[in-house]
């Protein structure tokens, strides 16, 4: 029985478009179809931009029709955190503060989506300036777990990731200062990346933290992701961060075993970590084991305590993004949600020196990760959350009820990271890990996910959303 | 005065020097917050020897003359 349109991959419908067994209107409608019946469940999206997307469709048809090929997102439909700038559309950061802003300009992802020929959905939910969430105190209501609709998806990119589970469009964009696309890809069970810091630009991406924010995808498979990177990756003079590195072919590893591989596991990291499942170690252990199947040799490590990790890049982007929004934070304080005021007002709290240390101790925790423990190994495979997605009713009214993710380290460090699904928790919930690679070696990162992925088929089931539709 | 009294004078004086005025409804959940954000940045203010930073000497204690 052939696939229904919304689960053919990114590689798939592609060559399903140059086969002329689909056309990119046929994949819009029916994604438009989907979340005019779906998005009502969880809140994907803030804006359907329903007569863009069939104009990109169109134009893509007669364009793939007459021999021009754009590349591997030619009429493949996608979503836009909201904190990406889209030309003449609602760019709202999903804040009362920017409800009526329309930017003049695309961002330089966003342009390069239009450059290649995608097809844009629209503008998917993210916590307030993707910082504080999730919160029911904003103009549009938070996003919601397509796996359990009473429970978080993760944030800040909120949005994207339900919107991929759900099978609402096969790639979102997200961004990442502390765990904001691979929070979402654990929860929601989809694929992450928080590429290398400086490897996508970030002009017309509103910042939170210029330190630690990175862009990158959620898609449903590793594959996806890789042909997502191809697009986006890439210089731009006018990203201060940006790398001036070429772009690599991030697909040249799938398909490959991971013999030869040698991958670290700092077991102690997260083993013992408050809020760790029994399950959710249990998952971990299970993949560091079938990498070892896979032909990689693993071994555990010792890495310094998360808990220094995170301080440091806590205290680093609560400075920067106190400052970013200072004037308002202190002029308009009730604009903002409960949860993004409380997270960001503490930046005012932070000393010179405070923020002095945390850069110092950043560059002793980058060397260390480069400089010792990934030259000595080719990738670090290490948790994502601790436990599945709480409940809503679990976030307590003062203050964000404590995530329990370890993704805040590689923001630190600035290294790539893949966030893959493993399997489910009993109560039905995903589970999943992070994959860590060296600075700009999205690749090999890319390889260990995608061998992974074809072993052991960790998402073989979608979220059950027509039922409770029909309900 | 309470640890928890001495703190929140702590928070009350930063956010003056700021100019910040919290809304009242949002004090508590500022409060829990500056209680684990002071916790966080202490952390980074642990004494670090000279070889972390080998280029630069950072630690006045080889050059002070002893009391």
């Amino acid at each position: 029985m052939a696939k229904p349109l919304h689960e053919l991959s990114i590689a798939e419908a592609g060559r399903a478009l140059r086969a002329g067994t689909v056309t990119s209107v046929a994949l819009t409608q029916h994604a438009l179809s989907r979340i005019a019946a779906i998005d009502p469940l969880i809140h994907a999206f803030v804006l359907v931009t329903k007569e863009r997307a069939l104009a990109d469709a169109e134009r893509a048809d007669r364009e793939l029709k007459s021999g021009i090929d754009k590349g591997p997102l030619h009429g493949v439909p996608y979503a836009l955190k909201d904190i990406y700038n889209t030309a003449g559309i609602r760019t709202t950061c999903h804040s009362k503060l920017l409800l009526d802003h329309v930017p003049s300009e695309d961002s330089v992802v966003e342009a390069r989506f239009r450059a290649g020929g995608a097809v844009l959905l629209g503008k998917l939910a993210t916590h307030e300036f993707a910082l504080g969430g999730p919160s029911f105190d904003l103009p549009f209501p938070p996003a919601r777990n397509p796996w359990n609709l009473d429970h978080f998806t993760g944030g800040s990119s909120s949005g994207s990731g339900a919107a991929v589970a759900a099978g609402l469009t096969r790639m979102a964009m997200g961004s990442d200062t502390g765990g904001s696309i691979r929070g979402p890809a654990f929860y929601c069970g989809v694929v992450g990346l928080k590429p290398t810091y400086g490897r996508v630009s970030r002009r017309g991406v509103f910042p939170l933290s210029y330190t630690l924010d990175h862009c990158g995808p959620l898609t449903w498979t590793v594959e996806d992701t890789a042909l997502t990177m191809q697009v986006i990756a890439g210089y731009d003079a006018q990203d201060p961060a940006s790398a001036d590195l070429p772009v690599d072919d991030f697909s040249k590893g799938l398909g490959q075993d991971l013999n030869g591989l040698k991958l670290a596991y700092p077991r102690s990291f997260f083993a013992k970590q408050e809020g760790m499942t029994d399950e959710t170690l249990a998952s971990l252990d299970a993949a560091a084991q079938q990498m070892g199947k896979l032909g990689a040799t693993v071994s555990e490590i010792t890495i310094p305590a998360y808990e220094l990790f995170n301080a440091c890049g806590r205290v680093i982007l609560t400075a920067e993004a106190y400052a970013i929004h200072e004037e308002e934070l202190l002029t308009r304080p009730t604009d903002y949600a409960a949860y993004t005021y409380m997270r960001m007002i503490l930046g005012a709290t932070l000393s010179a020196s405070d923020l002095t240390q945390a850069f110092r101790l950043r560059r002793e925790l980058t060397t260390l990760i480069n400089g010792e423990v990934l030259k000595a190994h080719d990738a670090i495979i290490t948790a994502n959350g601790l436990s599945p997605a709480p409940r809503f009713e679990e976030f307590a009214p003062n203050m964000p009820t404590k995530m329990t993710l370890q993704t805040m380290p590689f923001n630190v460090t600035g290294n790539p990271v893949l966030a893959l699904p493993t399997g489910f928790a009993k109560n039905g919930l995903p589970l999943g890990m992070q994959i860590v690679g060296r600075a700009f070696d999205e690749a090999t990162v890319l390889r260990v996910g995608a061998a992974y992925e074809a072993a052991t088929g960790a998402m073989g089931k979608r979220p059950e959303l027509e039922a409770a539709i029909a309900a | 005065m309470s640890t928890s009294d001495a703190l929140e004078q702590e928070l009350d004086m930063l956010l003056a020097k700021a100019g910040a005025t919290v809304p009242p409804h949002l004090k508590p959940g500022v409060l829990a917050g500056y209680r684990e954000m002071k916790g966080m940045a202490a952390m980074l203010h642990g004494s670090r020897p000279a070889t972390h930073e080998p280029s630069n000497i950072f630690s006045l204690k080889p050059f002070l003359r002893s009391a």
